[in-house]
């Protein structure tokens, strides 16, 4: 392959851009989850901090920065420190392959004297296409286990402890359920890349009439409602939020894994939390929902359906976290022993049968 | 020039971790460094034009293999014990066996790995590629491997002692104080 100074500022623009996004993530799902949690409660929520209370995540950025940072005496100092990366890894890292607008065409730029952009560029929205697509989200969603236990364990806390070992048994037991309600995505798809994903569900399936388009979105498909049900559970047992979020379970183990941690520890914790929400429902977004695909309109290959994709990405990710926060303050956090029964004795047997299910269907070409 | 680079760096962090592992007191350390190592050593399967082989690495090994072996040094609680003296003897077969052990190796995979030409073809390594070998030329193996998996869960169900349909009480190995001892 062969990279020129183009290709590395490309690449170093789509960084900066996604990175930008997610990153301001955090503050934002702050104010999201505080404000609609206030408004199932029926409460007002933070209304001092600016209108609406919209500058309440600077606040609390604020006052993150100020706290003192206590580290308890008997803590293993180095991976203390260190466990909070574990959980913001895997966060920043899986949205590299993950692809987040229409690939579009560059033209040729001069710009006083200058020749931008020689021959034509295509700008392909996502940061790393490598051929294992789905794989390195996998193998990086798996490293998630390490920050929950290793922040448990060397908090040298009894009710951190407890609280790492169930989330982490949690964790790797809906991994399973996780993997494989995706894999039904990719049988579909027939390759690994997540841009021939969304590639395959910017087509339309059932067309009636020239009118009656139904788009090949997965989650239109009724051999995959299955696995979109089953994978948008799982994406709740790993990013540990309720109904499932016995790493924290504040009303049973003070905090759980991140009794311990304070100031910017804990921030960096709460950000990666908020941060694996938004991969999990770009993830959930990109297999299911068609990814950056608007549904009736065919986005041209410009900058224009560059950046329309884009925001209409933003918009169905953004609709995904709301449903995290609704959920978070409906139901109640389900018994640790039920929650593992359901795991290993429901999702999983789930989700194997649903890959025979479709592979059957595939093989009778009704999808 | 920047495959060496990347190449030298991953190399020296996958053995410097590796020595971690060994040398280092806390077995907890020495898990984390064995994770750190496995994932130099999916940057190499990458370097090799294997991304899926990295991607199953870090999963596999990385992932879920390590998982478990932390929850068993997590849950085993262990005390460091202070160990006896080595006698000569001991020292002398110890010393004499890693060099054999070392010699031996070096010499098979010069021998098998480095002297012996690579068989003829493109070097393809996607999933496609793979699957068709596992259900066609390795069928029988991979279906070997599916027993010994079974006999390990089926023995490891045995040993742990537990009647079919009792409920495990969950708080029973985490009543010692974790962590602070195991230093």
């Amino acid at each position: 392959m062969a990279f020129d100074t183009t290709d590395v500022l490309l690449s170093i623009l789509k960084i900066v851009i996604i990175l930008s996004v997610w990153l301001t993530v955090a503050p934002i799902m702050l104010w999201v989850e505080r404000r609609g949690s206030a408004l199932i409660q029926d409460r007002p929520g933070p209304n001092r901090v600016g209108p609406f209370g919209l500058f309440q995540g600077l606040a609390d950025a604020v006052k993150f920065l100020m706290k003192e940072d206590i580290v308890p005496a008997q803590a293993h100092k180095w991976l203390y420190t260190i466990a909070p990366t574990f959980g913001l890894l895997p966060a920043l890292t899986t949205i590299a392959v993950v692809p987040w607008g229409r690939a579009f065409h560059i033209r040729e730029l001069h710009i006083g004297g200058f020749t931008l952009f020689e021959g034509g560029r295509w700008f392909n929205p996502i940061v790393a296409d490598v051929s294992a697509g789905i794989l390195v989200v996998f193998a990086l969603a798996s490293l998630a286990v390490y920050g929950v236990t290793i922040a448990g364990w060397s908090s040298a806390n009894k009710y951190s402890m407890f609280g790492a070992i169930r989330a982490s048994a949690q964790m790797i037991s809906y991994e399973l359920a996780l993997t494989l309600a995706a894999v039904s995505a990719l049988l579909v798809a027939g390759s690994l890349r997540l841009t021939d994903v969304v590639a395959q569900q910017t087509t339309y399936n059932f067309v009636l009439f020239d009118l009656i388009k139904i788009p090949a979105w997965n989650v239109f498909s009724p051999a995959m409602w299955l696995a979109f049900i089953i994978f948008s559970v799982a994406a709740f047992a790993e990013t540990n939020r309720l109904p499932f979020d016995f790493a924290e379970a504040e009303s049973e183990l003070v905090a759980g894994y991140h009794t311990e941690y304070s100031s910017m520890k804990f921030a960096l914790f709460f950000m990666g939390e908020y941060m694996s929400m938004a991969t999990m429902s770009a993830l959930v977004v990109t297999l299911f929902l068609g990814g950056w695909d608007i549904p009736w309109y065919q986005e041209p290959p410009t900058l224009l359906g560059g950046i329309l994709s884009f925001i209409s990405f933003l918009l169905k990710v953004g609709v995904l976290m709301f449903v995290f926060v609704w959920v978070r303050w409906t139901i109640p956090r389900l018994k640790y022993d039920i929650l593992m029964r359901l795991g290993w004795k429901v999702f999983l047997p789930l989700a194997l049968f649903n890959i025979v299910l479709v592979a059957a269907f595939i093989a009778a070409g009704w999808i | 020039m920047v495959e060496f680079a990347i190449f030298f760096l991953f190399a020296a962090i996958a053995v410097i971790f590796a020595l971690v592992v060994v040398l280092h007191r806390n077995p907890v350390v020495g898990a984390l460094s064995l994770v750190a190592s496995f994932f130099a050593l999916a940057v190499m399967y990458v370097l090799l034009d294997a991304p899926f082989l990295a991607a199953l690495q870090v999963i596999v090994y990385a992932g879920a293999i390590m998982v478990l072996f932390l929850f068993v040094i997590m849950l085993l609680n262990l005390q460091h014990v202070a160990e006896p003296n080595t006698r000569p003897i001991q020292q002398f077969l110890g010393y004499t066996g890693a060099a054999a052990f070392g010699i031996g190796l070096i010499y098979f995979i010069l021998k098998y790995a480095v002297f012996t030409a690579l068989p003829e073809g493109p070097f393809i390594a996607d999933a496609r590629a793979i699957g068709f070998r596992m259900f066609e030329a390795y069928i029988f193996p991979f279906e070997m491997v599916s027993i010994l998996l079974l006999a390990a869960i089926v023995g490891a169900l045995t040993l742990s002692g537990r009647a079919v349909g009792h409920r495990a009480s969950v708080g029973t190995e985490l009543d010692k104080a974790p962590g602070a001892e195991a230093r």
